[in-house]
């Protein structure tokens, strides 16, 4: 009898061990497919102008087939020129670069000179969100017809394609960082060819620079607005004249930006890295994103497209901010619209101060009718075949 | 909804489970933290709640190897060994005993940042030998919890520092003597507080009959390969050593463990060796899933926000009690968590000075997150060390010597523009 | 080295899948299962 009952409470125990076990894999079937889901790229639907689409591993074979072989769009103009460089997502958090950089590559014709557009520079940190941050994994846009969808990632390779981290980090510049910087790729400059991926994507951008003869390049970025380099346009001591010059025209168009040296001490980042290791003139943007700070309220799609939230109103007033900041919020449509009007002006006087550097375009998505009218005019409805 | 109130509701709801309903904290978190996103009307928010744990993977997987990596060596007779021979060796010099200990006990923390990494490897080590010499169990315990701590803030690696610095662009560099500033001091104080005052209370003649009465271990040097591996390894590894530096901690812990095992398989089993020591880590790594989840939730409901910046609304005068308050308190979420979401603002909110000064005195005082409660890294461990189950009588005696690191470093952080003329 | 973790990990899911089967607390039980997500989500490295 006594043993029937043991026999029972055995079985009993095995059933909810058993039970207990199916739950986890159900779990992590439903969670799975979430994250999973992250790992399809967005369409992004070129301009007639485009001439060429390839893929960043031309410039590093061992690149190929990684999660860091991201996409790079050649707009070429008939005559010779200028080549400048523009990266957009080096941050996939930061989405005002990677939007800009679309927006760029959907409308743009190039004339004279050559431009190279990375949307996605660290594709991998575009297929995983960051813990504690609960950040919507992605965001939408209104196009000419129907809406768009584009990914939310996270500021760092996704550890699924570079694990683990060391405990601590020695970038290539030979700057010591925590761990988990040897995944920011604006921090592994100039890279590694057979370092990790985030170094490689690094040290492939740095060849094509080099191998293309680029002129000027230009990182986009987002940054908290209680982070004290914001609104800024960081410039290498190379570029500091041309940076100069193209502050008082984007003051006169009514963008707020403010200046900043790159600094010498401050290794493995794009402006430092870009300039003291090539030719190119080497220029960092950056706008003020709410969805990424410390004191973001409710994460949501709204914060990331509307940038409007109560909590850093109340920061503004309290004096802990470094951009003004007020109940309108900045939108992503005026980020961008700052990113698209630096670059513009940034490439127009590349052309004045190095004349056989000109280079021309036409169809460039207006900085102010982006403002007023959003982003509907410029992005592709999503079904629209090239 | 107002922001805060999912966050209440959380915090509530967490108590009732974890004390009224005396549910494992781990699980207690995570059910709150589901209730949280229920009421704030994201569904069961799975995607959250698991992203969320997450956030720990990395420190779950060094204590699970840390954790198998000092059962080995217990296993193997390398504790009690090593206690044993140090007492032998210098029982008459009591003080510089126990000075020897508090480094001993620091050095892991030292070169890994990890408090954790301390207490488990030498903090194990010094422990027995603190019993030996008379300081009581929990007594012992302290000791190694606040060594870990000072450990972790001390140079060369000091990652609450690292990740305030990654926040405010502040390069890790000329760190080393505010640190040891920081360190020394506090060093030499909780050694005399916590250790000199209790082993008084042994005679030297029963001390000796304590050392006449300790096995004689046959092994020999044997014994202690597996540890000098290791702390070789994590030696090499903070310097950049190529190849070592990519290694990892939970590699190089599982490494020595299978390297003890290797040195004495006769004696031990592998697998019952890591099941004894999941078992015990086990309340400790749900916690740690426990907490990622908590603030996920917390910051989808907005209450992360809204905590932060109800600390940078107090006014200039309370700041400084709001940094002593909220960092130790955030640390009970991670000591690293609360350098990242707290110690940025302050740093920024105090951006008129000198950044590696105000680092250096936040991060001691981010530190002490390390002993509170529930996770309180430091003093679990410290308990399981010295095989106390209820880790609230360790903290006990923890409490003032935390007290009087908070003290000290806030009087640094408000000297600091004195001290600014010195470094 | 990517590998060498995922062993690691290997391992200790196995542990803990096994520990799971043997533990009587349900409590633990649900702790074991808490972890184990974590562990094999990784694993498979899917998150």
């Amino acid at each position: 009898m006594k043993l029937t009952s043991e026999k029972q409470m055995n079985k009993f125990h095995l059933g909810i061990s058993l039970g207990l076990l199916l739950l986890v894999g159900l779990i992590c079937f439903l969670t799975g497919r979430s994250f999973l889901s992250l790992h399809q790229e967005e369409p992004i639907f070129p301009s007639a102008g485009l001439t060429r689409q390839f893929r960043l591993s031309h410039y590093l074979p061992n690149l190929s087939h990684t999660p860091g072989d991201t996409r790079v769009y050649l707009f070429e103009g008939q005559e010779k020129g200028g080549n400048i460089l523009i990266l957009g997502g080096t941050h996939p958090n930061e989405p005002a670069g990677f939007i800009a950089t679309v927006v760029l590559i959907e409308n743009l014709k190039v004339k004279k000179g050559r431009i190279f557009l990375i949307p996605q520079a660290n594709l991998s940190g575009f297929t995983h969100n960051d813990p504690f941050e609960a950040n919507p994994q992605r965001f939408f846009l209104p196009a000419r017809q129907g809406i768009r969808w584009f990914r939310y990632g996270s500021r760092l390779t996704n550890p699924v394609h570079q694990w683990p981290d060391p405990t601590t980090y020695t970038n290539p510049a030979g700057q010591k960082l925590a761990g988990t910087e040897s995944r920011n790729l604006n921090r592994a400059y100039p890279g590694q060819p057979k370092g990790s991926l985030t170094e490689k994507v690094a040290w492939a951008i740095i060849q094509l620079i080099k191998s293309e003869n680029i002129h000027l390049a230009i990182d986009l970025h987002e940054a908290a607005p209680e982070y004290p380099v914001i609104n800024a346009m960081v410039f290498h001591e190379r570029a500091a004249e041309l940076a100069a010059m193209a502050l008082m025209d984007l003051q006169m168009e009514g963008f707020d930006f403010r200046l900043e040296a790159s600094p010498p001490n401050l290794r493995g980042l794009s402006h430092r890295e870009w300039g003291d290791n090539t030719s190119a003139l080497a220029v960092l943007l950056e706008t003020a994103n709410a969805s990424h700070g410390r004191l973001k309220g409710k994460p949501s799609v709204a914060l990331i497209v509307e940038g409007r939230d109560n909590n850093y109103v109340r920061a503004a007033k309290l004096g802990r901010l470094f951009v003004p900041y007020d109940e309108r919020g900045i939108p992503l449509s005026r980020r961008v619209a700052r990113h698209l009007a630096a670059v513009k002006t940034l490439a127009s006087y590349l052309g004045e101060l190095f004349p056989h550097q000109k280079v021309e375009f036409s169809d460039y998505p207006s900085p102010q009718e982006l403002l007023q009218q959003g982003f509907q005019p410029f992005l592709h409805s999503p079904r629209q075949e090239r | 909804m107002p922001d805060y109130l999912p966050l209440l509701l959380m915090i509530l709801a967490f108590f009732i489970l974890a004390m009224g309903f005396k549910i494992q904290i781990g699980l207690a978190l995570a059910l709150s933290s589901l209730l949280g996103a229920l009421v704030s009307g994201h569904g069961l928010a799975l995607r959250h709640l698991i992203e969320g744990g997450f956030g720990y993977l990395e420190t779950i997987l060094i204590i699970a190897t840390a954790m198998i990596f000092m059962k080995s060596l217990q296993k193997s007779g390398m504790l009690d060994a090593f206690a044993a021979l140090l007492l032998r060796s210098f029982h008459r010099h009591r003080l510089l005993l126990l000075f020897s200990m508090m480094v001993l006990a620091m050095f892991p923390g030292m070169i890994t940042g990890s408090s954790t990494t301390a207490v488990l490897t030498t903090g194990a080590l010094a422990a027995p030998v603190l019993m030996k010499m008379g300081l009581n169990h929990l007594k012992t315990a302290a000791f190694i919890a606040m060594a870990g701590i000072l450990g972790m803030i001390a140079p060369p690696v000091n990652i609450l520092v690292m990740i305030m610095g990654a926040g405010v662009d502040m390069p890790y560099v000329g760190l080393t003597l505010p640190l040891l500033a920081i360190v020394i001091p506090l060093a030499i104080i909780f050694t005399l507080w916590i250790g000199s005052r209790g082993v008084k209370s042994l005679k030297q003649s029963e001390l000796e009959e304590i050392i006449a009465s300790l096995p004689v271990s046959d092994s020999g040097w044997r014994l202690y390969l597996p540890l000098i591996l290791v702390v070789v390894l994590l030696i090499l590894q903070s310097t950049s050593f190529p190849l070592v530096s990519q290694l990892g901690l939970p590699l190089i812990f599982l490494g020595g463990a299978l390297f003890t095992w290797g040195l004495h398989w006769k004696k031990l089993n592998f697998f019952l060796l890591t099941q004894e020591a999941l078992e015990e880590a086990l309340p400790i790594l749900s916690i740690l899933v426990g907490v990622g989840m908590f603030i996920q939730i917390m910051t989808l409901t907005g209450g992360r926000g809204w905590t932060v910046l109800a600390f940078l609304s107090l006014p200039p005068a309370l700041l400084y009690l709001g940094i002593a308050i909220s960092m130790p308190l955030f640390g009970a979420v991670s000591a690293f968590g609360s350098a990242s979401i707290l110690g940025v603002p302050f740093i920024l909110a105090l951006i008129n000075t000198n950044a590696i000064l105000t680092s250096s005195a936040l991060s001691a005082i981010a530190g002490l997150g390390d002993l509170m409660p529930p996770t309180a890294l430091a003093g679990m461990f410290a308990a399981q060390v010295v095989g106390e189950k209820n880790y609230f009588r360790v903290l006990r005696y923890c409490l003032i010597p935390a007290l009087f690191e908070l003290i000290f470093a806030l009087g640094f952080l408000l000297g600091g523009p004195f001290l600014d003329k010195i470094f | 080295m990517r590998i060498i973790y995922q062993l690691i990990l290997l391992w200790l899911s196995l542990n803990l899948i096994l520990y799971l089967f043997r533990e009587k607390r349900f409590s633990y039980q649900l702790s074991a299962a808490l972890v184990l997500i974590l562990f094999l989500l990784r694993l498979l490295l899917i998150k």
